[in-house]
């Protein structure tokens, strides 16, 4: 059984047609933003601080694996060098999230999404202009394969080990956030975002509960990057601009501000959109894609504009997001519950 | 006479050209239970806010137990035992009745993040003791069948006594009720005159309290302090405070 198990996932990796690159692609794209938003719904939906620098950790994670593994490959077993870019990823961007955090927690409101702003965008333009050889600058890092190799005949393996590799790291991510914050120090932070008056005044030090959540929030952030430099192979400057801040705010409100099942149907709802869109015309579908109505199709050219306008619109309508603080299941619970109410009432 | 739990000695905040309060002092013996009275405006609230820290003074000290704690950050002196209520309720409206509580518990400061983000035993272990002793506070504030209400759900009575409950779970040796029978009806005040008298006597809890409710003031108070115009202008038992002029002249207009 357990011989037949590598042979039989090569034999279904490779059989992926275009059809199952397709999904798999954009299921790694979903896990990817779903990771995005559930560590940047820790910051700005439970602990209701508006950050605009999340691309910041993103981006600091994906270059602190990528250069890793970009001087390092060979030198140790490609599982082990993977690890280890993971775990430095994390650490960088956590160390980030603290050295961010400490000063402009301070700020409220509109001056800590300046703040926050202002480090996305100075660390972009940073890597930008250092020199080639340190980052890549504009022409990219190329990031080794040192997982699962990538080449047209191991394609499909490489695909579907990805997507599942993205789904371990979705629930891995959802657990370590639903577990923070329903836990005592978890409270302090959703205490200190409600009322930091009445909080300080209990005994909370609102200082800490700020920014010890923006720093496990920076360091997810800092593992879904690690991810995507892996997942990519190449990472460039130009890939961590504001319009991804804009895309993980969305995917936070569209889910909700606190709600981690919405934050991850979000993320479907919004990728499978946007890669459906992406194919010119959609006649480059594979089967077995649902495309969209051919009425959709002038939605490609103006895709940006539109989901920047979806997000003004969900903060003056909806500001806490679709969902609210409810998860999926609290939803299909309450509707349960109505519809045995009313059996109930009409059998009494 | 021993170090009081706690003083203010020539307090006076100022706000630009406005004085709030004026060379106030007052000290509170362990295990008293002290009324603090005036007009409206007279800086009672006031006071509250530079004793918790949630103000800073313009001059003049803060001592706990001798000390002076003038430059502790308010909730550096939440820690040292000191627990607020307040005037315009101040719960944590999304959270539960019980979270409510749970934040504010000592215990719940034994786990740290990490012990909450991967589960370890002694999260398990903390969650095992704040939630029992909440449960416990929410018992003795008469709100334990509301626990799973959202707090801001909450009429304003239980609203009140959850603040209690949440001052409590602070384990304080000084609380500081700000107009706790505020919009409560007969029935309820009177329930609260017994849960604060009971409060002082088993566990010896030193009480000030700030509450327009003469009943209430002169029911359970065995000193009270008055003030007016930002001054303090009497101090004594219910009976003496009655009969000082200055007072009765602070409150209905001296002739």
């Amino acid at each position: 059984m357990g011989s037949d198990a590598l042979p039989s996932t090569l034999v279904l990796g490779l059989s992926l047609g275009p059809t199952g690159l397709w999904w798999t692609h954009l299921l790694v794209m979903v896990g990817m933003y779903a990771l995005l938003g559930l560590s940047l719904n820790l910051i700005n939906g439970y602990g209701r601080m508006f950050s605009l620098g999340h691309h910041g950790f993103w981006a600091l994670g994906a270059y602190a694996a990528g250069s890793l593994v970009h001087h390092a490959a060979g030198s140790m077993p490609g599982p082990l060098l993977f690890l280890a870019s993971v775990v430095l990823a994390v650490g960088v961007a956590a160390l980030g999230g603290l050295l961010i955090g400490v000063p402009c927690l301070r700020l409220k409101g509109d001056y800590l999404a300046v703040a926050t702003l202002g480090f996305g965008e100075i660390l972009r333009i940073t890597i930008q202009n250092l020199p080639e050889g340190l980052l890549g600058a504009n022409i990219g890092l190329t990031v080794p394969r040192v997982l699962l190799e990538k080449t047209p005949e191991t394609k499909g393996l490489f695909q579907a080990g990805w997507a599942g590799l993205m789904v371990v790291a979705v629930v891995l991510v959802a657990w370590l956030v639903r577990n923070l914050v329903t836990s005592a120090r978890g409270r302090t932070m959703l205490a200190v975002a409600q009322d930091e008056v009445a909080a300080g005044l209990l005994g909370v030090d609102p200082t800490r509960s700020k920014v010890a959540p923006f720093v496990v929030g920076a360091a997810l952030a800092g593992l879904a990057g690690a991810l995507y430099a892996h997942y990519q192979g190449t990472i460039a400057p130009q890939e961590f601009t504001f319009l991804e801040m804009v895309k993980m705010l969305l995917v936070v409100v569209l889910g909700g501000l606190g709600s981690i099942s919405g934050c991850i149907l979000a993320a479907f709802v919004l990728l499978y959109v946007e890669q459906v869109l992406q194919l010119a015309g959609q006649d480059m579908l594979p089967a077995g894609v649902p495309p969209l109505p051919a009425s959709w199709t002038w939605l490609a050219e103006w895709w940006s504009v539109i989901y920047a306008l979806v997000l003004v619109l969900l903060m003056i309508f909806r500001p806490h997001g679709l969902l609210g603080t409810r998860e999926l299941n609290d939803l299909l619970r309450s509707w349960r519950t109505r519809r045995t109410g009313r059996g109930t009432g009409a059998g009494a | 006479m021993s170090t009081p739990l706690f003083a203010i000695e020539g307090v006076t905040k100022r706000y630009g050209g406005l004085t709030a309060v004026q060379g106030v002092s007052i000290a509170l013996q362990a295990g008293e239970l002290v009324g603090l009275i005036g007009p409206n405006g007279a800086g009672k609230t006031t006071c509250f806010n530079l004793i918790t820290g949630a103000d800073t003074v313009t001059e003049g000290r803060v001592l706990w137990q001798g000390e002076d704690v003038t430059g502790l950050r308010d909730w550096q002196r939440a820690r040292l035992g000191m627990a607020r209520t307040f005037q315009n309720i101040r719960l944590w409206k999304d959270m539960t009745v019980r979270d409510n509580v749970r934040t504010v518990c000592r215990a719940a400061a034994q786990a740290g993040w990490l012990d909450g983000l991967l589960r370890t035993p002694r999260h398990r272990r903390v969650e095992a003791e704040v939630g029992a002793r909440a449960d416990e506070l929410l018992e003795r504030l008469g709100v334990a069948s509301l626990a799973a209400l959202r707090a801001g759900d909450l009429p304003y009575g239980p609203q009140r006594k959850l603040e209690i409950a949440r001052a409590l779970a602070l384990e304080p040796r000084l609380l500081l009720l700000d107009e706790p029978a505020a919009g409560m009806t007969p029935s309820e005040k009177t329930d609260l005159m017994q849960v604060v008298q009971g409060l002082r006597r088993d566990h010896g809890l030193t009480v000030l309290v700030i509450e327009h409710d003469m009943r209430f003031v002169m029911g359970i108070c065995e000193r009270i302090v008055v003030l007016d115009h930002g001054e303090l202008i009497g101090q004594g038992t219910p009976d003496e405070v009655r009969r000082d002029p200055r007072v009765v002249a602070a409150y209905l207009g001296s002739a």
